[in-house]
């Protein structure tokens, strides 16, 4: 028999007491329009109410930990960008600053700074996709359309500089791709940041942050979604951090804890940003967060515009890639959250153990416990506040 | 990373490994690394939370050390036979990340769960169990989370080889990109194009 | 000729072939407009290449297509049921336009009862929702029907109440009747007013619950792509989804209709004869309420089930009350 006290809903109470209805078993996925992807979700629900949700994953399992323990170190890069194909660029980073670091490399600063804008332009990539398709999923779909052609322009700035738009592949280790075409046969044609590259990126900054402003008129002056969103999917900041929920996710929760501030992997300090905290916790503060934090990187990306040094673009790296013995573990902010890589080095070509620790996995992980007592709506809701990538929740 | 901050690192694992009741501890390329006794791994990491003050749990996960493997190298030296249980955990307020580990002897791989003491560590046990066939005591659901049910084998073991580098073998250093002309002493200098 | 008119069964068949013709052409073009207009809206261009220009035969294009395409029928699907649920949501939507007056003389029926009649068979639509859903065989139909269900049983409420307040103002019940009266409906001066004017509260509570009827966003729980997949016509293709199709979009057509007739003056405009403008007056009045719904579609996103509810139990129904009882007051006072 149901408490009436723990329903959200009292008037569904008396019905419930009186007549008992069996739950429906609903399979939501691994094929539905809001599952991202791959995920399913077993809910057991009571017409629209449901009681518990259950995720099932694995359905984009690639093994990449396993895979890493038979390439090379430069061939392993080219994998994990793959892992979170809405900013690949972002992670190889960690997987880099790892490697460098135990083969003692100094990257060079310039080199610093372009990795620096480029995640800062897959950052703003990644939170446009999610102001987009935000609203899609609550049933808005005029916000997608302003979203993605924001979002157009950053893809064009990355696809400027390293030819790609998801996969640039355009890290190398102990700097960033200094040459179009190396190879042996190829006579090299020395490549740095294109023409043209620095003006074009401060214009579409501001284009970014005028296309914030007008995000913010069209979602948050709207009371309907506001309505879907506020007091909805509350996550309390203990249990956020017990489940090792990271990234806007956990700032909307009340935890300052962003990366770029408390770490060092990319000159974060030579720059002046905030990072965005909200009290709640809620489906909204979540969206909120991401709008900040599409600002500030955007203001993050025209000041380190500004101070780009000039230099060299790699340290001084041997032929063939061999990575001393060695263990480390280094993460980043990731858009989604922590991204991480434990290296296990033996010494050699091929790392002995590579730990990938993904943001969305622990994300999601989440969703037992956040969707209990709800609505089929806010399972929707909540979901895609989340803003998760299957891609990175499997590996 | 300068000097200071390096020792400071060394001082922030010294006191965790006190608080944790670690038998040793590293910091070594600054991954704070803090090793304890199998039978103490649930006390150790509910210290961890609770008297070394990391909350933010991270990850878990294993790792298969041995000297006979059936793909990748093998470990450079000779050694011991085991599995080395890890769980990340960190704290928010200078972010700092600990690596609590311990080890399994091959034959009884087996170690209390601490989804009591991080629920977040349910999927991650459920993910090593599955990859190494490591037994999570205490764990609420112990089933598999990424592969099938009927699925043989536990892939993360170094002896579960790979069927693709059976059919085609290690190439070698041939796919090996050649690096740039950088890799010399006169490495090109870059000024902004226009600054 | 006036002979031939005035035979009962070649005057019938007349005006079926004109309600039969009437009905897929303005379900064609609200669509098209809906097409284009979300595109603009969106800074997209639309349909562009099908017909030449302005992609003006986008939808034939994609009635054709669906008349290809193979007629699923799920297994376990009950499928009489099935197999009728499309074509009832399509037959209430032309029962319809059977009362909706383009001109004082150009309307199929004009019945005493006519604002009843339009109530009445709106609701059915409901009914074909929900043997659409059940007979599904599949959860998410079954739930979009449910939906369905309870969206009619809170907003038929609020739409009756509503037109009770144009009602007491005009004394008839007939459309023409309602038309007229507007058309000698002065407040101040001379020039005649439609009731939009005095029961604007009316209107609102009525495209509301019309919104709802039509089950567009932001009331489009029975079809609420992101949780429901489709809703109701997940298990449907071909030409029964088109059904469906042109049901929504004729009903937008006919509701529209409806509120012009009740609120907006219908076929009369000031200064212009209704026996030669009307039907042009009334159309103009449709595509500016058309547009309204389409401008709220690509606005808003979608209420969730317990603040639809909310919504029209709390809200659109004590309004409209309020409505009724000020609109008697006053027609007894003055």
């Amino acid at each position: 028999m149901l408490d009436p006290s723990v329903l959200h809903h009292l008037s569904e109470a008396a019905v419930a007491i009186e007549l008992e209805t069996p739950d429906m078993t609903l399979n939501i996925g691994p094929q539905h329009p809001s599952t991202h992807g791959v995920l399913r979700l077993v809910a057991k629900v009571d017409g629209e109410q449901v009681y518990d949700v259950q995720p099932v994953i694995g359905y984009m399992h690639r093994g990449y930990e396993k895979i890493s323990e038979v390439r090379t170190y430069p061939q392993i890069i080219t994998l994990i960008n793959r892992i979170e194909w809405v900013s690949g660029y972002a992670n190889e980073i960690p997987f880099l600053v790892a490697v460098e670091r135990i083969m003692g490399l100094e990257v060079p600063e310039r080199a610093q700074y372009i990795r620096l804008i480029l995640t800062e332009l897959t950052r703003l990539s990644s939170h446009l996709m999610f102001m987009g398709s935000y609203p899609l999923e609550l049933g808005a779909s005029t916000p997608l359309m302003f979203a993605l052609r924001e979002r157009e322009r950053v893809l064009d700035l990355i696809e400027g500089v390293t030819g790609g738009r998801f996969h640039p592949n355009f890290n190398r280790i102990g700097g960033v791709k200094p040459a179009a075409g190396a190879g042996p046969s190829q006579k090299k044609l020395v490549q740095d940041l294109p023409k043209g590259f620095l003006e074009d990126t401060r214009d579409a900054m501001d284009r970014v942050l005028s296309t914030s402003d007008e995000l913010e008129d069209l979602i948050a002056g709207n009371e309907v979604l506001l309505a879907r969103t506020k007091g909805v999917g509350i996550l309390p900041p203990e249990v956020a951090m017990a489940y090792g929920v990271t990234g806007p996710n956990l700032r909307a929760s009340g935890v300052d804890f962003d990366l770029r501030k408390r770490s060092d992997y990319l000159p974060y300090d030579q720059l002046d940003f905030k990072t965005a905290v909200t009290e709640t916790g809620d489906c909204w503060d979540r969206w909120w967060v991401r709008l900040v934090e599409i600002r500030e990187s955007a203001r993050m990306i025209k000041q380190a515009v500004d101070q780009i040094p000039s230099g060299p673009l790699q340290a001084k790296v041997p032929r063939v890639i061999k990575v001393p013995k060695g263990e480390i573990y280094v993460r980043a902010e990731n858009p989604k959250g922590e991204m991480g890589y434990h290296v296990i080095s033996e010494g050699g070509q091929v790392p002995y153990r590579v730990k990938i620790r993904s943001a969305s996995f622990n994300n999601i992980s989440i969703l037992p416990h956040i969707l209990e007592r709800i609505l089929i709506p806010d399972i929707v809701a909540i979901m895609g506040s989340l803003d998760f990538v299957l891609g990175d929740v499997d590996r | 990373m300068t000097n200071s901050r390096l020792e400071s690192i060394e001082d922030f694992a010294a006191s965790v490994a006190e608080a944790v009741g670690a038998t040793s501890h590293s910091s070594d390329l600054g991954t704070v690394k803090v090793k304890v006794e199998r039978e103490r791994w649930v006390e150790a990491v509910t210290a961890a939370r609770d008297i070394a003050l990391l909350p933010l749990f991270s990850w878990l996960s294993a790792v298969d050390w041995t000297n006979d493997v059936a793909v990748g190298d093998p470990p450079a030296e000779e050694v011991e036979e085991r599995y080395e249980v890890m769980c990340a955990v960190s704290n928010v307020t200078d972010g700092q990340i600990v690596v609590l580990s311990t080890d399994l002897p091959k034959d009884d791989a087996s170690i209390d769960s601490v989804v009591g003491v991080y629920p977040g560590a349910n999927w991650h046990e459920r993910e090593a169990a599955e990859m190494f066939e490591i037994d999570f005591i205490g764990h609420p659901n112990l089933i598999k989370l990424y592969l099938t049910s009927d699925f043989v084998g536990h892939p993360l073991k170094k002896s579960y080889a790979l069927i693709s580098r059976e059919v085609k073998p290690w190439p070698g250093t041939v796919d090996v990109e050649d690096m740039p002309e950088s890799a010399s002493s006169d490495a090109p200098s870059f000024e902004n194009p226009d600054a | 000729m006036s002979d031939l008119l005035s035979n009962f069964w070649i005057l019938l068949a007349i005006k079926l072939v004109a309600i039969a013709a009437l009905v897929p052409v303005s379900a064609l073009v609200i669509g098209t407009a809906e097409l284009k207009i979300s595109a603009h809206m969106q800074s997209r261009i639309g349909p562009y290449f099908a017909g030449g220009r302005f992609g003006w035969a986008q939808l034939i294009a994609d009635g054709i297509k669906f008349f290809q395409k193979e007629d699923i029928i799920p297994e376990d699907a009950d499928r009489q049921v099935f197999r009728w649920a499309p074509a009832l949501v399509l037959l209430s939507t032309v029962a319809l336009f059977v009362v909706i007056p383009f001109s004082p003389t150009l309307i199929v029926r004009d019945l005493d009862l006519g604002v009843f009649y339009v109530l009445a068979i709106s609701s059915i639509s409901t009914i074909g929702v929900l043997m659409a859903g059940w007979s599904s065989a599949n959860k998410y139909s079954l739930m979009g029907g449910l939906r369905a269900a309870g969206q009619l049983i809170a907003y038929e409420l609020p739409l009756v109440l509503a037109v009770v307040g144009v009602v007491i103002q005009a004394g008839t019940m007939s459309m023409v009747g309602i038309v007229e009266a507007q058309a000698s409906f002065e407040v101040f001066g001379t020039i005649a007013v439609p009731y939009v004017a005095v029961q604007f509260v009316g209107f609102l509570v009525f495209m509301t619950a019309a919104l709802a009827e039509l089950s567009r966003i932001p009331f489009d729980l029975p079809v609420a792509e992101s949780e429901l997949v489709m809703g109701f016509v997940t298990e449907y293709t071909g030409f029964r989804f088109l059904f469906f199709f042109l049901g929504e979009y004729a009903s937008m057509f006919s509701m529209s209709a409806i509120a012009a007739t009740l609120f907006l003056g219908g076929y009369h405009f000031p200064g212009l004869d209704p026996a030669i403008w009307g039907p042009v007056v009334l159309v103009a009045k449709i595509f500016f309420l058309a547009f309204l719904m389409i401008w709220f579609r690509w606005t808003f996103p979608r209420l969730r089930e317990d603040q639809l509810q909310t919504f029209a139990w709390k809200w659109l129904i004590p309004v409209s009350l309020a409505n009724i009882a000020v609109t008697g007051v006053f027609k007894v006072v003055f």
